[in-house]
């Protein structure tokens, strides 16, 4: 009898388990962000898809296009993009319809950053949503009929691959500085300069400017320790694959950072500033489970 | 989905995010970007189009970004600078007259001027030193 070919490390580290329940909440919490922000920023885009055609600069795979979608085709596919992301949520006809939901979020968002414009806030949430489209994100807690049997690749590669592409784009960040500035940026002056034009931008186009920004750049000295821990914890970003604890830290300095750049540029990342970025790396399953025990007992029904 | 499956998903997913680091990091895109937007070296000095409510007696209103067509700041800034390439800066003009027309928080505003505006930044939030205005469109807010 031959012996059974043990798995690599990297592998075991890969899949290593983690329950249905913890996917599944990863997948609700994500998809009711997408769904909020498609619904909220549906009107705007509907504003943004009717500027002159002049403006429109397609992008990814909007450059299908040679010209503008007819707006009300637009906003119509906002809408179907809206539905389906609810049937993620609720993990409806899960096989099939999250991979299309995916596809109309990655449509949806790239369209919009098609108008001249590239915003870099959205990036992450298509990943996340495109990497849980691809995965058994809905054995638990879904509409859909429990499989009989768990996935025979387990859940925990999928909460890795996320965390993975959070981390992978801040790395990006990092080498995108060394590349074009070298070792220069972290002189201070060009994280200065950036804060300081962003903020004119702002206060010229009858924007709020950040709380922060004047004070700070009355005192440039400062923007070298920012440049060097932005670096740090940029490069660092790798460290929230290694273990629960350095994830959870990482995640932490990484909300502080986007904090920051609330406080002087006025930027708000919501999907990292909720937390809902970094959701992969907490036991997102157990206010979900606390909720449904609480739920369950006060409808008196047995327990799961 | 066997591990296979899964492993080539991750690789895949992982490679095609890591692509924009074989672009010029100028080359940005959607969702795959470098992230490049704050690793480029600049001068404080910023010259750009922005329009501008001018009151009854001469005062000076900063105008929000939705009124130019976009509540980002950086596209309200994008349709600024086309219509100044495509030369259609008074048709803007009038367009942002019309829509600020029925709004009581711009009652004061008399009329709209589109300018270029040369400003130092830390000069302009910190000491409150405007720089250089060069008027490119005017129009009248007609109510």
């Amino acid at each position: 009898m031959s012996e059974a070919k043990q798995p690599s490390w990297i592998s075991r580290w890969w899949f290593a388990p983690a329950p249905a329940e913890r996917l599944a909440a990863v997948r609700i919490v994500i998809g009711m962000f997408a769904l909020a922000w498609i619904l909220i920023r549906i009107r705007e885009g509907y504003a943004v898809a009717q500027l002159p055609a002049e403006n429109f600069r397609p992008t990814g795979v909007v450059r299908i296009l040679e010209a503008p979608l007819d707006p009300e085709l637009s906003l119509a596919i906002s809408i179907a993009t809206a539905v389906l992301l609810a049937a993620f949520v609720v993990g409806f006809r899960f096989r099939v319809l999250a991979p299309l939901a995916a596809v109309a979020l990655l449509w949806t968002l790239t369209y919009r950053n098609s108008w001249g414009m590239i915003f870099h806030t959205e990036n992450l949430l298509v990943l996340h949503v495109i990497a849980l489209a691809c995965a058994p994100a809905a054995d638990a807690w879904a509409i859909d009929r429990r499989p009989e049997r768990p996935a025979t690749t387990g859940y925990g590669w999928v909460i890795k691959l996320l965390v993975a592409l959070t981390a992978l784009t801040y790395v990006l960040a990092a080498i995108a500085k060394l590349r074009i500035a070298g070792m220069a940026w972290i002189d201070g002056e060009q994280l200065r300069n950036q804060i300081a034009v962003d903020n004119l931008r702002k206060a010229l186009l009858g924007d709020s400017i950040a709380p922060l920004a004047t004070q700070f750049l009355d005192h440039p000295s400062g923007f070298t320790v920012f440049s060097i821990l932005t670096l740090v914890f940029e490069l660092g970003a790798p460290i929230a694959l290694v273990g629960p604890r350095l994830a959870k830290l990482w995640a932490l300095t990484a909300w502080g950072f986007h904090v920051g750049v609330v406080m002087l540029m006025n930027i708000w990342f919501l999907y990292p500033l909720l937390g809902v970025a970094f959701i992969a790396v907490l036991p997102a399953e157990r206010p979900f489970a606390w909720l449904i025990g609480w739920w369950r007992r006060r409808a008196g029904m047995p327990g799961t | 989905m066997n591990r296979v499956a899964a492993a080539v998903v991750s690789i895949a997913m992982l490679v095609a995010t890591a692509s924009p680091v074989l672009r010029k990091p100028w080359d940005d895109g959607f969702p795959l970007s470098p992230y490049a937007m704050f690793a480029f070296r600049r001068p404080t000095k910023l010259s750009m189009e922005y329009p501008l409510g001018i009151t009854a007696s001469g005062g000076r209103r900063y105008l929000a970004p939705w009124i130019v067509g976009s509540g980002e700041v950086l596209q309200a800034l994008r349709v600024i600078a086309r219509a100044k390439e495509a030369r259609t800066l008074p048709a803007l003009c009038a367009t942002i007259a019309g829509r600020i027309a029925p709004l009581d928080e711009y009652r004061d505003v008399a009329s709209i001027r589109i300018v270029t505006g040369t400003h130092d930044a830390v000069d302009f939030l910190v000491r409150d030193q405007l720089g250089m205005e060069q008027e490119r469109a005017r129009c009248e807010v007609r109510r």
